[in-house]
């Protein structure tokens, strides 16, 4: 079962959820599938571990990346680079647009809303179990329900992106799809993919599972652990 | 409990909460920022308050304020932060109360970067305030040490009745690792009725208290002063923590370093180590007391001919290294400060540089 999701991509979801380390490997994944992929940094609230620090990588491979000027880099102030308006005026193939975290981190989007409400928009939120405050159905729908207010567009797919880093096993992405599979219930909005990292794959009995798994070479680490290409 | 995972930041206030504190006073700066907005969500769930003061000086003051009703109280902030709060810290020493201070270190002087630095070492250890008084300073290497060292935190203020400091650098506060927390937090009994304005209700006996710092009498402020070194000698007994990492082998390079900065030399020694190259490490837990015997005899060992400090810092622990060292061995530093966190690689270069 693969991914084939194209169109414009918010990714969105509880502070710390993973979202940029899922939206930096699903633009990857799919620019590896031959489409063409464009992704932008919204991330306005939190100062580190942003997708700038994967830029190098993902242009290497011939992503678009877009971001505030290089002189705001690593300022924490809530720039939004005009750049955005136009990649969701003209989308490429697959457009990710990386949101900030909570309903605080897709403010930004509601700036975005003449822009947006002239396209067809999916909004995917990602949901590790193992975080805070969404470690049940209660939690995931309160987060949901926070960030449709704020954002003003409602969520269309979910995304369990169950880990621990590197005490993750299989038994820890079964509890996430559990628990997405339960949140997909209560709301009635569909599965869209979990997550796995790459080495873990081999060991996921994958026919536990009614979605497709992303692949996740992890991008954003510690700098005391080698880079890994 | 199972494990959950979490950034520093998150992680301090929960432990916070774990040790019983129930008063958080602050003032939003990044990097340390998700405390607060932790706190201010988890605090009303156990009856706890969060309350953002107008500036960091103001937070100083509350922290004195509920410490010396004898309430367990905490705030975070990051270095510039520190600065505003130095002057309350010195007033909280010198009225001898108990108060835990976070500081999630950021690049300086004066406002710097947001970015990870060490740069307020001196500032943690030798002062920052004015007078005669130290911090017990705590620094953790990861986000689980960041759980524990935040509890045992209140545990070691409460026992010096004075402010205890944990310090991380932005990392700490903003990377996430899988943490676990112990239940409760076990404490000695409470003899706060001794010198805590809790009210005269339900107090064993009739002395009145009073929190102060002002000593006019030259008797009386001597006597305050010498009954701060007592415990600050007593601490240098009893509580210096310290790791030491490859340090049973027959080093010839013994590195100082830490929070951050010392996980980075330990993957720099794992890949010095393959090449046939030991080298040593000594991770102060405590910067003060400074673990100055360990670093000491760490140093002095027969195989070892060089020791350097490394910090992300422009040098500041390599101080207490070399007071430690006696002269025994040249010590060497290596630092950065901007932010960007020295590479397993470049510390490489720099140790063999050395040999």
């Amino acid at each position: 079962m693969d991914i084939d999701i194209k169109g414009i991509v918010i990714i969105c979801g509880n502070y710390g959820s993973g979202k940029t380390e899922t939206a930096i490997n699903l633009a990857a994944t799919r620019k590896r599938d031959g489409i063409d992929v464009k992704i932008a940094d919204l991330d306005l609230v939190n100062p580190y571990f942003r997708t700038r620090e994967a830029k190098i990588s993902l242009e290497a491979m011939g992503i678009e990346v877009v971001l505030p000027d290089k002189q705001y880099m690593h300022a924490d102030l809530p720039i939004l680079t005009p750049a955005v308006a136009g990649m969701i005026q003209q989308p490429s193939e697959l457009t990710i647009l990386d949101a900030g975290g909570d309903d605080v981190g897709v403010t930004v989007l509601a700036a975005l809303e003449d822009h947006l409400s002239k396209k067809k928009v999916q909004m995917l939120q990602v949901i590790n179990r193992f975080r805070p405050f969404t470690d049940d159905v209660k939690g995931c729908v309160r987060i949901k329900e926070e960030i449709e207010a704020t954002s003003k567009i409602k969520i269309t797919g979910l995304v369990s992106n169950a880990n621990l880093i590197d005490e993750t096993t299989p038994e820890h992405i079964y509890k996430g799809y559990d628990l997405l599979t339960a949140v997909s219930e209560a709301t009635g909005i569909k599965i869209e993919f979990i997550t796995a990292c790459s080495h873990l794959i081999p060991q996921l009995e994958l026919d536990r599972f009614t979605c497709p798994v992303l692949e996740i070479n992890r991008q954003l680490n510690f700098p005391w652990k080698q880079f890994n290409p | 409990m199972a494990k959950v995972l979490m950034k520093g930041n998150e992680a301090i206030g929960e432990a916070a909460i774990r040790a019983g504190c129930k008063n958080y006073f602050a003032y939003p700066i990044t990097p340390q920022s998700e405390v607060a907005e932790y706190l201010a969500k988890r605090l009303p769930e156990v009856g706890g308050v969060f309350l953002q003061g107008e500036s960091e000086v103001a937070v100083g003051y509350m922290i004195f304020g509920a410490a010396g009703a004898g309430e367990r109280v905490m705030t975070t902030s990051s270095s510039p932060g520190i600065s505003l709060m130095s002057e309350a810290i010195s007033y909280i020493a010198g009225a001898q109360v108990p108060a835990v201070f976070v500081n999630i270190m950021r690049g300086g002087p004066g406002l710097g970067g947001i970015l990870p630095s060490q740069g307020d070492y001196f500032q943690a250890t030798k002062g920052g305030g004015h007078g005669d008084y130290h911090l017990l300073v705590l620094a953790p290497d990861g986000v689980q040490e960041a759980v524990e060292m935040t509890m045992n935190a209140f545990t070691l203020a409460e026992k010096y009745r004075g402010p205890v400091m944990i310090m991380g650098d932005g990392l700490i506060g903003q990377m996430m690792e899988p943490v676990e927390f112990p239940d409760t937090l076990k404490t000695e009994p409470s003899n706060k009725d001794d010198w805590a304005t809790s009210g005269m209700d339900h107090r064993k006996s009739d002395k009145r208290n009073l929190v102060k710092s002002l000593f006019l009498d030259p008797t009386e402020l001597n006597n305050n002063n010498l009954a701060l070194k007592a415990k600050y000698d007593q601490m240098k007994r009893e509580e210096v923590l310290y790791e030491g990492y490859n340090t049973d082998t027959d080093y010839t390079v013994l590195i100082v370093s830490y929070g951050t900065m010392s996980r980075v030399c330990k993957t720099a020694i794992d890949m010095m180590k393959e090449q046939g190259i030991e080298v040593g490490l000594l991770r102060p837990k405590t910067l003060f007391p400074f673990p100055e015997k360990p670093v000491f005899d760490a140093a002095t060992k027969e195989s070892c001919k060089h020791v350097i400090s490394i910090e992300m810092s422009m040098g500041q622990m390599v101080e207490d290294v070399e007071r430690s060292v006696k002269g025994r061995r040249e010590v060497d530093f290596y630092g950065e400060c901007g932010g960007d966190i020295p590479t397993p690689e470049k510390i490489i270069q720099v140790i063999k540089a050395l040999l």
